[in-house]
This record gives C-alpha cells, structure tokens and sequence, in this order.
C-alpha cells in the first residue's frame, strides 16, 4: 500500500514544482487534441449540417453509420491510419508515421463522426421557422443557414466537448500512430501507459490529475452549454 | 389614379393535384391596408407567401411596381424580397435579446451599426416596447414577442408589411395594441399593410379594402358564419350540413357531398325559451362575445361553433343578454344560403 501514498507525494511534488517534462507532455497533448478538433469542427459542422437539411439517396445510411462510429475502437483507427502511413503503406513517403501529425490524423477520424452525428442531431432539433424566419427579414440562403446553425450553437459546442473529451482521453491510436518518443510524441494518455509499467507511480498519477482536471473543465463547459440550450 | 405597388395575374397554384389557387388579377395600390378575409384552408397563407415570393406559383406572373418579377433570377428576387416583409401566424424569435431579433434584417442588409441603432430604437418606441432593448427573448409575454416581432419587420422599412393572422394567438387586450400599430404603421410610415385574419369586423375596422378569399377563390364578399361542411342526407330523406363538432343544420339543398355554408346573422332569432315555430333549426348556445354597433348588437354565441348574430339595440336591452347567457337560436332551413 505503500507505494501509492509515496505515489501521490511524489505526483504533487511533480505537479507543484511544474515540472517541465510533466507539462511538455501535457502541452503536446493539447496542442495534437485541440488540433484534431478544430480541423474536425471545421468538416464535421458543414456536413453535419448539410446532411440535415438536404436530401439524397443513402442519407439514413449516413446517419446511422455516423453513430455507429461514435464507438470507434481508438485501435481500428490506429491500425488502418498506420497501414496508410507506414513506410509500405501509400503515403509512406511523408514520413508522417511516429510524428504528432500522424496523431492528429488518428484523433481527427475518432473526433469526426462524433461531430457529424452530434451536429446533425443539433440542427434537426432546430425550430423549422428558423429558416423561413431569416428569409422573411430578407436573408439570403447563406445567411438563412448561418441563422439556423446560430441557433443551435449550444448544441454545436456540447457536440465539440464531447468529440474533445473523447480525443484527450484515448490511447490506442496515439501508442500506434505517435510511437510514444519523448519529448516528441508523448501525450498524457501514452506516457501513464509507459510510467505505470515502468513502475513510476508517481508520474503517472501526476499525468493522471491533470488529465482529470482537463475532463473536469471540459466537463464544465459542457453542462454550461447543455443548460444555456434548454 | 393610386400607383399599383405589386399585382397578380392569372396566378394558379396546384398542391397534390389540387388547385389551391386560382386568382385572375389582384392589385395592391401604395400605402394603402388590405385585409383577405376567409375561412380556415381558402388559400389566405399561401397567397401571402407567394406575394412575399417565399412560394412558387405553377402558373401566373407578379409585378412589384410594374416590372415583372422573373422567378429563375435568384438575386432579383432577393433584391424585391428585400423591399418587403411577411410576420408570420406563429412568429418566431431567435434565441438572442429584443435588440439582436430587431437587428437581423438590418445584418443581413449590411447596414451600419449607427443606422442600425437610430432605426432600432425607432421601431421599438412604434410598438411601445422602448427599453426591452436587453431582454431575453424567451422571458416576453405572447402579446410583447407579437409586437417584437413587428418591430423586427418594421425596421427593415419594407414596402409591403405582410401580417399572417396578427391578432390569432394573442389576447383582447393586445389585439387592440397590435390593431393600434397597423393603422399607426399606415399613417407615420406610409407602408402598404396586407393582412390575413378570420375576423370579417376586424378586417372592416381597418382595412381601406376587404378581399375575400373561399376555396382559392376571390369573391365578391364574404358572409358572416360562412362554414366549411358536408351535406348529408338523412333516413327520411331530407338533406343536412354537418359542420364541425358534429353539428347539423337543416338547409333545402339538391345536392350532397363537401359544400359551404352561410347563415345571415339578422336571419337568427334569440330567445330564453324554446321557440314554438315552423323553423326547423333550433339550438342553446351561450353568449361568448357582445360588440356593440351603433343601432345594432353583434352576439357571438357558442353552439359548439360561435354563430354571429345581429340584433337591434331595443331588443338587446328588453331581452337583457349578459356574457355568459343561455339563449335558443332559430332559424328557418331557407335561411341557410348554399355555395
């Protein structure tokens, strides 16, 4: 029992003296997940959006299959963006295999899907008059979509919160796509992986606090969206 | 002769098969208020959408002060759009304060923020809401969003002002507001007002013009206590509307299936008993409306459907109706007209 408790000690020293390994690693994962999202917003809005309000052939299969991949194994994602990027695989000449690139290809698949389906769910429970409102007030089709995707901003941004929630958290494809290298490819998630197996208690639980503290904030922002919603 | 504002012709509009609307020519002169008067599914809302070229007609042309709107051209739609605006039956307000819902025809027209504050604080003391400028849109009462909602149209200076039902879904005391602002929007802001409402007296008291609208149609104008119903024909072989509510009219008619109805309100009798006569329509009913007209007395009794009857001021002081009261209706089966 022990070890936990000189653990913990061990994790506020760490935490309290900023270490700097700690936070360079805890800098790195947020710059690769907050990456991920916002290159996952920026496709995964319009489509969402745009699979709500148009209609084509095949459109539930999109749905469904949108939220099916809510639970994409974090490993699947990992395994098929390495056989694209290892040096046999078809971009194998980019070299991007073991870099935090190749990381933010893996997160921005898992965090895609979470935010089409989200975004689709967000718009669909938009008022229909929202539209027809924007284009009484002289709204152009543009404008009047903009008007429709502001009024379910809150949605949106739960939608966000969520796919970076799920992203921060996940390991598999950050272990297979960014080979956990020190100083270069070592998130929070991978290097816990890495110290407890090692023995390093209080690293882990140091990585572990902090990881908490971010799902806490995320957590925050989240429930403010969700209650500014109803 | 007035300058024509906007103007249809031969306008038919089809809907699974149907037509819904069959209009040959319909002229809206400038700064003038119109009221289209009609039953509930006679075409009042599709007609303003397709004037506020929100719909597509199958057939017909539209003129906005004699140029001819071509209806392939997006962006000169846009443009005439934008010279009008249409407040719908069951308006809408944007998750956002007073102020932000007043704003949004003003941004999308890209006008500056300065124009845009002078107009909105205009607009908000038109409707008698100055000072909401920072609510919450989802803390208004129904009768304040309805004049928010006119404010938010009012802003935009259209041309044409469409209102869909302005005074449906609010109550009495607003209604009179809301009234108050139309006529105030024609005389300060000279804007062309076209407005729906199944009120004929409302459309009277404020309309320079009535149109009224049956089944798709304009006719020349319409009754009171028009009904939309079925005759049927009964085991002895004499013929009866049946309206909402399971209610039936005896009528002298050939024919049967769907059909309109009309009953002159001056062709009821009132009276606190049963009356002993040869009229073949009898029903209670209770008083739900008394408007008093000069000479006459406008009722509206309840019967399972409101009837409107008109009696002199003599005999609605002698037979002492009060809100609420009970009374027997009567009318004769040939006071029944047929459509």
């Amino acid at each position: 029992m022990n070890y936990i408790l000189i653990g913990i000690k061990q994790a506020f020293q760490l935490i309290f003296s900023l270490d700097r390994e700690i936070f360079s690693i805890v800098l790195l994962s947020l710059k690769v997940s907050l990456t991920a999202i916002a290159l996952s917003s920026l496709l995964g809005i319009p489509l969402g959006f745009l699979i709500t309000i148009k209609n084509f052939y095949g459109k539930k299969l999109i749905i469904i299959l949108m939220n099916t991949l809510l639970a994409f194994p974090t490993v699947v994602v990992g395994l098929i963006v390495y056989s694209f990027i290892s040096r046999r695989g078809p971009l194998g000449a980019f070299g991007l295999l073991f870099t935090p690139t190749a990381m933010i290809i893996g997160q921005f698949i898992l965090a895609l899907p979470i935010i089409i389906a989200l975004t689709h769910s967000a718009v669909q429970g938009i008022d229909k008059r929202v539209e027809k409102t924007a284009l009484t007030l002289g709204a152009n089709k543009l404008q009047s979509a903009w008007a429709v995707l502001k009024e379910a901003r809150y949605a949106i941004l739960e939608a966000i919160t969520t796919a970076f929630g799920r992203v921060i958290a996940e390991v598999g494809a950050a272990m297979m796509l960014g080979g956990n290298i020190k100083g270069s490819t070592r998130t929070m998630t991978t290097a816990i992986a890495l110290e407890t197996s090692k023995g390093e208690f209080g690293f882990g639980i140091a990585l572990g606090t902090i990881l908490l503290l971010i799902a806490l904030v995320v957590n925050i922002f989240h429930h403010y969206f969700q209650s500014r919603r109803i | 002769m007035e300058k024509l504002i906007l103007m249809v012709k031969n306008l038919k509009k089809i809907y699974n098969n149907k037509i819904i609307l069959d209009i040959d020519y319909l002229g809206f002169q400038e700064s003038k208020i119109y009221a289209i008067v009609g039953p509930n599914g006679s075409g009042k809302t599709t007609l303003l959408n397709i004037l506020n070229l929100l719909a597509k007609s199958e057939e017909g042309q539209i003129f906005f002060r004699d140029q001819e709107i071509i209806i392939n051209s997006n962006s000169k739609i846009l443009e005439i759009r934008r010279k009008m605006t249409l407040v719908d039956q069951d308006p809408f307000l944007f998750q956002s304060t007073v102020y932000g819902n007043v704003a949004y025809g003003l941004k999308v027209r890209s006008l500056s923020s300065i124009v845009q504050k002078n107009r909105i604080k205009n607009a908000l003391e038109m409707v008698g809401l100055s000072g909401f400028e920072n609510r919450k849109a989802d803390q208004l009462s129904g009768g304040e969003a309805q004049r928010v909602v006119i404010a938010r149209a009012l802003v935009i200076e259209p041309e044409i002002l469409f209102l869909d039902e302005p005074t449906a879904s609010i109550d009495q005391k607003h209604i009179d507001k809301v009234e108050k602002i139309i006529t105030k929007i024609r005389r300060e802001l000279k804007t062309t007002v076209i407005f729906t409402t199944h009120d004929l007296s409302q459309a009277y008291r404020l309309a320079d013009e009535v149109i009224s609208l049956l089944d798709g149609k304009i006719i020349q104008q319409i009754p009171e206590n028009l009904l939309r119903g079925e005759i049927v024909e009964e085991e002895d072989g004499s013929k009866r509307f049946k309206t909402m509510g399971n209610i039936k009219f005896a009528i002298v008619s050939e024919k049967i299936g769907p059909a309109y109805i009309s009953i002159d309100p001056r062709d009821i009798i009132l009276s606190y008993e049963p009356f002993q006569s040869s009229a073949r329509n009898s029903f209670l009913g209770k008083t739900t409306k008394i408007i008093e007209q000069n000479h006459l007395v406008k009722l509206e009794i309840d019967i399972g459907i409101p009837l409107v009857v008109i009696i002199t001021r003599e005999s609605f002081f002698k037979m002492n109706f009060n809100l609420g009261s009970k009374v027997y209706l009567t009318f004769k089966a040939s006071a029944v007209r047929l459509y």
